[in-house]
């Protein structure tokens, strides 16, 4: 066996050592360019890559790069603008007439987008497909009888009923965007068969998916609007949002979410920035009213009196969101500003209580999601309810466990569950789960009010703004006297992201304009 | 005809390592059972009528008896079909396909690098017990098995992507190459491999030490055979029984493990598949996955029991025995 000598080692250990401070020339370290931008998404994209088969965001919001609606976001607000459509009218309460740009060009040689391909992507959310399926998001576009064609580039979108929240959480959103018939036709948009081709007339093209490694949008040579500051962009799929901060200060990502916890350490990092928006989703708890003791109104009040929202809050996100006092975030429509900012009150809590039979407490089960500030609420939530006698079991489950657990009967049995749901601009969007009808399906809570369904029914078809805003408030101060929600926060959006880019992220901070990313 | 003692071993291996085969295939279709509420009505979604649930059970055969289902289950498995992914409607056995070399390449250079490591440092603390590289082994080796594999992945991220800025974080590259791809595959690989290097270190430590206290060594001594020869040709055989075994079943566990390193690595592979898969609860996908772990998993333990025939002749001689 060759032995070392000293010598061989001491040298080999200085041209490591000079290795090191050289810099280690891996191709890895070369920063990349400005013509490309690495971008964390939270999983990879899966599904049918179709307006109205889509899974969730991260797939809307590719679909938005690539293909137009007839109008759009502006970056950062729910105000709209033109797109597709040179004009969009609505001429009465149930027809809107719209005409598109001419020349607007498929990518792939798909030809230019006509108002037949407008009557094909709208029409497409009533179609059940060939496996008896039905389209994913038929409920958006519930509300369309069916869309006629009077010319090349013009038609007319003919409604059942008055629909006031198209213009908000459908046309300029992803429910809006327009596919080509014809590239459907020849086996677009399928995830069956790979390549994926995702098809449209926006500022990218889907350029490249890799599973579970990465997606790649390229500019699209087609696109006539204005050029987007970034040749390519990636989207990297970061599962764990420890790696992705990490990632982003080795500069192999330049923007990510965070977690609103860690936004002050992010904060400290220098070649940082954080962007930081009130969001409008909404966190809650909510009590099935179904179940003892929880079927108990008093009950109901006196763990609302028990929870002190504001520390629960600054508790579980460091500080970082404002308390939430009813469904409706500030700016919002129906936002309702003199909604009750009770005082936490743990002896009237117990008083409650007693008059309602359980003057020692009683054991009960908060069931949430296994994410680290979810956890958080549930243990503040637990020490405050302690303090009232009442025991709570924490119930921490994936996501997958966590959704099936409030659907059909098996949410009968539900005690207490914390609860996110996404936010969209128009209410209607946001009152349409607590319905009746979403009992055993999204209303976890098993709420059921005639008067708050009605209402909520009224104001989704009238196209009278103060009208719905009265309706809407109308409808929270139902909520609010049932007892069986405890608002928390309507979160806020934070990003970190190098100084030099600009992104466009809309108020909910799930939807993201792409091909609005720009350099600061 | 009249088999070996040796091929009735091997027969024997076999078939068990079939019934495992089929008793966790069927464990994986009774998940399918505990599914609260209608499989077909999770698949679809809230936004379902019953008339689409129920046509989509009649296509899902739910409306079948149980064992006429597990029947065409195991039938289908032993043909290669594992079904369709519910989401994107791709065969479950592509996407498995797809991503099992990259769980493949990660647990196999773990083991690797495990082995490189771990059995030097084994061999030169037993060959030099109470030395000064013996007692930082041990210390050592305890500290790399008590740290957590994804506490280690942060430091060593932190150490060698966000400070040195050597190694890369994320993902497995893109047209970088194969060094490309092994620079990404160094971090995820050294934080599952640590705590095994430890582990083999101090298995194979006790082990050679027992194995060099043994008759047939002190006489290899007294004739005179060089010790270098006795530890590698002859002790160190003898020795590696215990390490292969508690390799074979490493495959398993890094196998699993490796869903960590996917994670907080963002790389492709079983890991983030099911991963994802159980969060839309996506079966067919988490049934595939788990699967295939099962098999490489009972696979690689057949292949440790026939390497003990190898390794120590004796087993042969002692089954031939025992017959």
């Amino acid at each position: 066996m060759t032995d070392f000598s000293r010598r061989q080692i001491l040298g080999a250990a200085a041209t490591t050592a000079l290795i090191g401070a050289a810099g280690f020339p891996f191709p890895v370290l070369a920063q990349q360019g400005r013509s490309s931008v690495t971008l964390a998404i939270g999983r990879d994209i899966q599904g049918l890559l179709t307006p109205a088969n889509r899974v969730g965001a991260i797939e809307g919001n590719i679909m938005r790069a690539v293909c137009q609606g007839l109008i759009r976001f502006k970056p950062g607000s729910f105000e709209w603008e033109l797109s597709a459509a040179k004009k969009l009218d609505q001429v009465n309460d149930t027809t809107i007439e719209f005409e598109l740009n001419p020349g607007l060009q498929f990518h792939g040689g798909f030809g230019e987008m006509t108002a037949d391909d407008v009557k094909f992507s709208f029409e497409q959310f009533g179609q059940v497909g060939a496996d008896g399926k039905p389209a994913g998001y038929a409920k958006d576009w519930a509300t369309l009888d069916h869309v006629e064609v009077t010319g090349k580039y013009t038609g007319k979108i003919l409604l059942k009923s008055p629909a006031p929240q198209l213009w908000l959480v459908v046309l300029p959103d992803n429910s809006g965007l327009i596919i080509s018939r014809k590239a459907f036709e020849a086996g677009c948009y399928r995830s069956d068969a790979q390549p994926i081709k995702l098809i449209g007339t926006g500022a990218y093209t889907l350029a490249e998916w890799v599973p579970n490694q990465r997606v790649v949008l390229k500019t699209n040579p087609e696109w006539k609007g204005a050029k987007p500051t970034f040749p390519e962009i990636v989207l990297q799929p970061v599962r764990d949002p420890k790696t992705a901060e990490l990632a982003l200060r080795a500069n192999e990502l330049q923007f990510t979410p965070v977690e609103p916890a860690d936004a002050a350490e992010i904060q400290k990092e220098k070649d940082t920035q954080l962007l930081r928006q009130d969001s409008i989703n909404y966190v809650w708890i909510g009590l099935n009213v179904e179940k003892p003791p929880f079927d108990n109104p008093k009950v109901r009040q006196a763990l609302k009196l028990a929870i002190d929202v504001e520390q629960v809050v600054a508790g579980a996100y460091n500080g970082t969101v404002k308390p939430a006092y009813a469904l409706m975030a500030p700016g919002l429509l129906g936002y309702w500003a003199d909604a009750p900012k009770p005082k936490p009150d743990p002896a009237a809590a117990k008083k409650l209580l007693a008059e309602a039979g359980h003057p020692n407490g009683f054991k009960c089960t908060l069931t949430l999601m296994n994410k680290p500030t979810y956890q958080a609420i549930g243990q503040i939530v637990q020490a405050l309810l302690g303090e009232i006698g009442v025991q709570v079991d924490l119930q921490v489950l994936d996501a997958g466990a966590y959704y099936a657990i409030g659907k059909g009967d098996t949410g009968k049995n539900l005690d207490m569950a914390l609860q996110r749901f996404g936010g969209k601009a128009d209410p209607a969007f946001q009152t349409q789960w607590f319905v009746a009808s979403q009992i055993g399906t999204w209303n976890w809570q098993r709420w059921n009010d005639p008067a708050f369904d009605e209402a909520s029914a009224k104001a989704a078809s009238t196209n009278d703004k103060a009208e719905r805003n009265r309706l809407y408030i109308e409808a929270q101060k139902r909520m609010e006297a049932s007892g069986a929600f405890i608002w928390l926060t309507h979160e806020a959006n934070i990003f970190a992201f190098r100084p030099w880019l600009k992104p466009a992220v809309l108020p909910n901070g799930d939807d993201m304009l792409y091909d609005r990313f720009t350099t600061a | 005809m009249v088999l070996s003692p040796k091929l009735r071993y091997v027969g024997s291996r076999l078939v068990t390592t079939m019934l495992v085969l089929v008793s966790a295939t069927i464990l994986l279709f009774s998940l399918t059972l505990f599914i609260p509420g209608n499989p077909a009505e999770v698949l679809l979604g809230p936004r379902a009528t019953p008339e689409a649930v129920q046509a989509y059970s009649h296509i899902m055969g739910l409306d079948r008896p149980m064992l006429e289902r597990l029947a065409i289950f195991l039938g289908n498995v032993l043909t290669g079909d594992l079904g369709r992914d519910v989401i994107s409607g791709r065969p479950v056995l592509d996407l498995v396909l797809e991503v099992f070399p990259y769980t493949l390449t990660l647990t196999l250079a773990s083991i690797g690098l495990a082995i490189v490591l771990g059995v030097p440092l084994g061999c030169y603390a037993a060959t030099h017990p109470g030395s000064v590289l013996d007692q930082i082994g041990a210390v050592t080796s305890v500290a790399f098995i008590a740290m957590p594999n994804f506490v280690v992945a942060v430091f060593l991220v932190l150490i060698f992507s966000v400070w040195l800025h050597w190694l890369p974080v994320l993902g497995v590259g893109r047209d970088g190459g194969w060094g490309d791809a092994v620079l990404r595959l160094v971090l995820p690989a050294v934080s599952l491999a640590l705590s095994w290097i430890g582990y083999i270190a101090r298995l194979l430590r006790a082990s050679l030490l027992e194995v060099l206290g043994e008759a047939h060594i002190r006489t290899a001594r007294a004739y005179g055979v060089p010790e270098r020869r006795i530890v590698y040709r002859n002790a160190l055989k003898l020795a590696a029984i215990p390490t292969v075994a508690i390799l074979g079943l490493g495959v398993g566990r890094l196998l699993g493990g490796a869903i960590f390193a996917e994670i907080v690595f963002a790389r492709p592979g079983l890991g983030t598949l099911v991963y994802d898969a159980i969060a839309v609860r996506n079966y067919p996908v988490v049934q595939a996955a788990v699967l295939v772990v099962v098999a490489v998993f009972t696979v690689t333990n057949l292949l440790t029991d026939l390497t003990y025939l190898w390794l120590d002749p004796r087993l042969g001689r002692r089954l031939g025995e025992a017959r």
